[in-house]
């Protein structure tokens, strides 16, 4: 813990803020502490508590600060918010104090998101769970670029990240608000994309394809998929992995390393993008 | 958007012993700042980082400094407080506000200055500052080192800075006759110092605290010094590393100090004998620019003709030259050239003479040239496009008597110089031998006359043993040798062709003889480079521009392996299109900055696809066997990156000015620094940290027009002996700017009688070689002038075409070309042949053109030439040989050429 790394100048994100919902546990940890390690500063964003209509527990509090360690082991400047990416308040309060603190905002990974209440047909999802399913997975990712990307079209640069699924690209059985959310996350991003284009403001999406929950970064969301379904967790990696031709479960780190392109001036004329990392599920 | 908030902001860190409560500290901070700043006071937030490691930890400065670096958002609070808290307890506290908010930290307050702090003018970059453009926006840090025990005070350390400033040439000059405590006493009552590109603060210091008075430097440097209570001080330099790179930072921040020592140790002192560099620096930078000889210091003291021998016994039977459809092995060329230093013997020149040598590039030049060594002397080589009165200057100064010049072209007769043909001299020489001469590697091996400012040029004289070291500098690394092809393209007037003939003779390569129509036209040119394999090619940089445009154009393949460029500064973006198409492996292009008074060569640089996109000015570091040092207009040695004159030493050091002790004295110097002989070169460069040089331009008025070295005095002093003439002055112009192939002089005359520009225009032309001429004479009431006594020339108006005073129809030359037009196509209807030559001129040209225009009047040249007929190639239009072009350069006579062309 007290190795602190030197961060060079040719760290892929030096110099850069970057602002992470969702970021507790899971994908979101995952990416922020490899930003971290790339040399950027993090404003770590998460609900920090469990929401009604939710079928599980979300991040805490303290997931949320344990990340918040992981990145200062890396030597970044870290501020945790807890704000819940339904409430205009709260997340216009993130964005004032990520320009508070850091004075610039250069990425946003559009990363909070649900997985369930999932496992209904269309017919049966009820108003509130559609809602909810929306209303964090794709209005939450509008709601957090509306709060920062002025910013960034003031600076004339910035790259948001939204990471969306390859229920974005098809549908699945059952998962109907779920892929509806993830197929609005793209079109928004390709919307956004060309809205700020003019501002050297990148928006892009990611997909993940099926993802460990891997320990260290206490992830549930395959857990959970896996629950809506009603099947075992360990059969449902199994054909997960089935259907990847790659023939293994996405790590978290591999969605992190193609965030960190994203994020970065390597990608600097990509935008409007989706950058898939499906281990080739899609392929099909 | 974040570097003029970085310079918008200011810092202060403090140290917090711990344990520290935080929540009473942001109280504290909130009553501070209420006083001043109400409404953000009520927002102030106290952020916090736990650190995992300990106040004493390097981590811990590195954190806190980046955190100190930070700047504010501009719709965010005027000030931001951070505390880092370390793992032992202790903390720092990091105050970032706005300039307009100013930190009182024993108590916690914030006051409030009456504005934001005069907004400065982001400052140039300066020369000396070697910073890389990448890193622009990111600041480094360098201490300055001053000597501990020296008690200092605000004038001490800014004449410290100021006398550097001056001294690195970007400061305002200082009077280096005074006396060190005089020069102090005078900055005390001086209301502050404005120190140009760099900033300089004093502060008092305090313990525990470190301050940044802006986040980022708002100019290329700023050197910022804490006074403490015992008089003594500390100071860093901080700087851009996109205007200072951090080596030159680290030298700059050393000669303050340096400079405050001895100013503070010794007031009665001058200020000339205050060093700006410790010794063991300065033997450093001479260092840097030394490289060591290489290969065999016994061949690099030989003569040229015993060098040569030795190649022609060795493979006698080898091609050694090729000249059109005949070609002499060595053994034929070493036989031929005994022969012509036989005939000089029987003339009866003694060894030692100067024989002058004015023929075509063809075979015979070299037989001569090597013939003229073999008989102990040196060749004074002329061009015979040269005005006569020129070609006559030169033999008188020289002393030559005898000259050797082509049966075709006649050299003018001079009383008591005896002019042989090159058959005439190997006729004499049949039959005898030639009395062996000595190996005297310090006998002069040619005389090659420059420009010289005064209005005549001047001899350089170079001993055999220059060119035989050049050879042993490059022959390994070049790779040179037998399976080598090279070509003769330049003038035996011109250094260059030392290079290429001696080159490839001494290397035992084959020589190609290009004919001078073939140099001027660029598609044969380029046909003879396949046709004949040659592998070594030698050029300008303009040249060889075109030479990349018709190698697009062409399938064939070429042979070449290296390309050595010479004579003018390399835009190296023109080699764009080359590396497009050959790989940097396979045929390495070398640029060599040189000069003749240094044999030809001084430096080598091979150039890379990347250097194409840096496009910087670098000419690499010195040959083997050369040294390099940039000196101040003192002579004193200059540090890294500091401009001033390019000095050259070693082995390529000519002998003198043939009959100019004085200008010799003034140019070939004693080193000062350890000795030896040293050439100041005229040429602006500075020395970079890897050894290599940036080359500048010029100190002076010497200008380069497609490689050939131009003083722009001595044009004026010719056109100044014009009878008519009183005043005058002579500028470089680019029709394009950029586009050196459109250089051209351009010259202004002031007339004392009343006579026509064309006239004075005649004048120059009888003593200048065509390159000199100018390409228009402006007639002016008087020359503008500087304060100092310069030519003005931002006040001189654009150039008028050279046209005669008198109106066009009296020109004789228009007339006869008028007589040669059809008629009623003069000012009339012109038919499509015409209209597209006259457009492809007036483009080439940049004026309007008419049938009676001629092209080389209105500012053509060889370039041009080339370009207007590729263009009318791709227009479809007919060939025309470049010969017949320069035949008839006039409008109307070039319409008819093409047009009876295209039947």
């Amino acid at each position: 813990m007290t190795a602190t790394r030197e961060r060079t100048p040719r760290a892929l994100l030096g110099g850069k803020t970057a602002v992470v919902t969702g970021a507790a546990r899971g994908l979101g940890r995952a990416c922020a502490v490899r930003f971290a390690e790339e040399g950027a500063d993090l404003v770590l964003v998460d609900v920090g508590g469990d929401l009604p209509g939710v079928p599980y527990p979300l991040g805490s509090g303290s997931q949320l600060e344990h990340t918040a360690k992981l990145c200062r082991a890396h030597g970044a400047a870290v501020v945790t918010v807890t704000a819940d990416v339904r409430r205009p308040e709260a997340v216009e309060e993130a964005a004032r104090q990520t320009l508070e603190r850091f004075g610039t905002v250069d990425v946003l990974l559009n990363n909070a998101g649900i997985a369930a209440p999932s496992g209904k047909a269309v017919h049966e999802i009820a108003e509130d769970e559609w809602d909810l399913m929306v209303g964090i997975d794709l209005t939450g990712a509008w709601r957090m670029t509306k709060a920062v990307v002025p910013a960034m079209v003031r600076q004339r640069s910035g790259s948001v990240i939204n990471v969306a699924s390859t229920a974005g690209l098809v549908g699945y059985r059952h998962f109907a608000g779920y892929v509806a959310a993830k197929h609005g996350l793209i079109g928004l991003t390709k919307a956004a994309a060309l809205d700020y284009a003019p501002f050297r403001v990148r928006v892009n999406a990611l997909c993940p394809g099926s993802v460990r929950d891997d320990p260290l970064n206490e992830g549930r969301m395959l857990a959970e998929i896996a629950r809506s379904l009603e099947v075992d967790v360990d059969e449902h990696e199994e054909i997960f992995v089935q259907s990847q031709p790659m023939n293994s479960l996405i790590e978290p780190q591999d969605i992190a390393g193609a965030a960190v392109w994203l994020a970065g001036d390597d990608s600097r004329q990509v935008t409007g993008t989706t950058l898939t990392v499906d281990g080739g599920f899609s392929a099909r | 958007m974040s570097r003029s908030q970085a310079r918008s902001c200011h810092s202060l860190v403090i140290r917090v012993p711990g344990p520290v409560d935080a929540a009473e500290l942001e109280r504290r901070l909130r009553a501070g700042a209420a006083a001043s700043w109400p409404e953000p006071a009520a927002r102030l937030r106290l952020w916090e980082e736990a650190l995992p490691f300990t106040a004493d930890h390097p981590a811990a400065r590195r954190r806190a400094a980046a955190e100190a670096e930070r700047p504010l958002h501009t719709e965010a609070l005027p000030l931001r407080a951070v505390l880092l808290r370390y793992a032992d307890g202790d903390a720092d506290l990091v105050l970032v506000g706005r300039h307009e908010v100013t930190f009182d930290e024993p108590r916690f307050t914030f006051g409030r200055t009456s504005g934001a702090a005069a907004r400065q003018e982001v400052a140039a970059p300066p020369e000396w500052g070697l910073g890389d453009p990448a890193l622009a926006g990111r600041t480094g840090e360098v201490p300055v080192p001053l000597p501990a025990a020296v008690r200092t005070d605000d004038a001490l350390l800014t004449g410290a800075a100021l006398l550097v400033l001056a001294r690195y040439g970007t400061g305002r000059p200082v009077d280096e006759s005074q006396r060190a405590t005089d020069f102090l006493a005078a900055l005390r009552k001086a209301d502050g110092e404005a120190l140009p590109g760099i900033a300089l603060r004093i502060d008092a210091a305090r313990p525990g605290e470190r301050r940044l008075p802006n986040l980022a430097p708002a100019v290329p440097a700023e050197l910022h010094f804490l006074r403490h209570e015992d008089g003594t001080a500390t100071g860093v330099l901080r700087h851009d590393l996109g205007a200072v790179a951090p080596v030159v930072a680290e030298r700059f921040a050393g000669h303050v100090a340096h400079v405050a020592g001895q100013l503070a140790e010794d007031g009665g002192r001058t200020l000339d004998t205050v060093e700006l560099m410790t010794a063991g620096e300065a033997e450093a930078v001479l260092r840097l620019g030394v490289t060591p000889p290489v290969g065999s210091p016994e061949a690099a003291g030989r003569t040229l003709h015993g060098r040569f021998a030795d190649v022609a016994r060795q493979r006698p039977d080898a091609v050694a030259l090729t000249a059109g459809d005949t070609s002499l092995t060595y053994a034929e060329l070493d036989a031929r050239a005994e022969r012509t230093a036989a005939g000089l013997a029987a003339l009866g020149v003694e060894p030692g003479s100067l024989v002058g040598l004015a023929l075509e590039r063809n075979a015979d030049l070299v037989v001569t040239m090597l013939g003229i060594l073999k008989a102990g002397c040196a060749y004074v080589p002329m061009d015979l496009r040269y005005p006569q009165e020129r070609l006559r200057y030169t033999v008188e100064n020289a002393g030559a008597s005898v000259v050797v010049g082509g049966a075709d072209e006649p050299f003018p007769p001079i009383d008591g110089v005896r002019v042989v043909t090159p058959a005439e001299l190997r006729t004499l020489g049949d039959g005898h031998t030639v009395p062996a001469q000595s190996e005297d590697g310090s006998a002069t091996a040619y005389v090659i006359y420059t420009s010289g400012s005064t209005g005549r040029p001047k001899g350089v004289v170079v001993p055999h043993r220059n060119v035989a070291a050049l050879l042993e500098a490059t022959r390994e690394d070049f790779g040179l040798g037998g399976s080598d092809v090279w070509t003769l393209f330049h003038s035996s007037a011109f250094d260059f062709s030392v290079w290429e003939i001696w080159g490839c003779l001494l290397t035992g390569g084959r020589l190609v003889i290009v004919d001078y129509w073939v140099t001027r036209d660029t598609d044969l040119f380029h046909e003879l480079l396949v046709r004949e394999g040659v592998t070594v090619l030698n050029q300008t940089p303009s040249a060889f521009a075109q030479i990349v445009e018709a190698d697009r154009q062409r399938p064939e393949e070429l042979s070449l392996r290296l390309v050595v460029f010479g004579g003018e500064p390399l835009d190296v973006r023109m080699l764009g299109p080359w590396f497009a198409r050959h790989s940097h492996t396979d045929c390495r292009l070398v640029n060599m900055f040189g000069i003749t008074e240094t044999t030809v060569h001084v430096t080598a640089h091979t150039v890379t696809p990347a250097d194409v996109l840096a496009a910087g000015r670098k000419v690499g570091a010195a040959l083997p066997g050369w040294t390099l040092s940039v000196r101040d207009p003192r002579g004193r040695l200059l540090p890294l990156g500091v401009p001033g004159e390019i000095c050259v030493g070693g082995s390529g050091v000519a002998d003198r000015y043939l009959g100019q002790p004085e200008l010799t004295t003034e140019r070939f110097i004693t080193d000062p620094y350890g000795g030896g002989r040293i050439y100041r070169s005229g040429d602006r460069g500075r020395l970079r940290p890897d050894g290599s040089l940036d080359h500048l331009g010029r100190l002076d008025s010497q200008v380069k027009v497609r490689g050939h070295r131009i003083e722009l005095d001595e044009i004026r002093n010719v056109l100044l002996s014009h009878p008519a003439v009183a005043g005058a002055a002579a500028v470089l112009n680019h029709d394009t700017p950029g586009d050196s192939a459109t250089a051209r002089i351009d010259a202004y005359v002031a007339l004392r009688a009343a006579v026509s520009t064309t006239d004075v225009l005649a004048h120059a032309r009888g003593v200048l070689p065509a390159y000199m001429v100018p390409a228009s004479v402006t007639e002016l009431p008087a020359i503008p002038l500087t304060i100092n006594g310069k030519v003005d020339t931002a006040a001189l108006p654009a150039p008028e075409a050279a046209r005669p005073a008198g109106g066009r129809s009296t020109d004789p030359d228009a007339a006869t070309g008028e007589a040669a037009e059809p008629a009623g196509t003069l000012d009339g209807e012109h038919d499509r042949l015409t209209e597209q030559i006259l457009g492809l001129w007036g483009h080439a040209l940049n004026t309007e053109v008419t049938l009676k225009d001629n092209f080389f009047e209105l500012g053509g040249n060889s370039l041009l030439v080339i370009r207007v007929l590729r263009e009318m190639r791709e227009k479809g239009l007919p060939k025309v040989a470049t010969q017949d072009f320069y035949r008839n350069s006039t409008a109307g006579r070039f319409v008819e050429l093409v047009r009876d062309a295209q039947v």
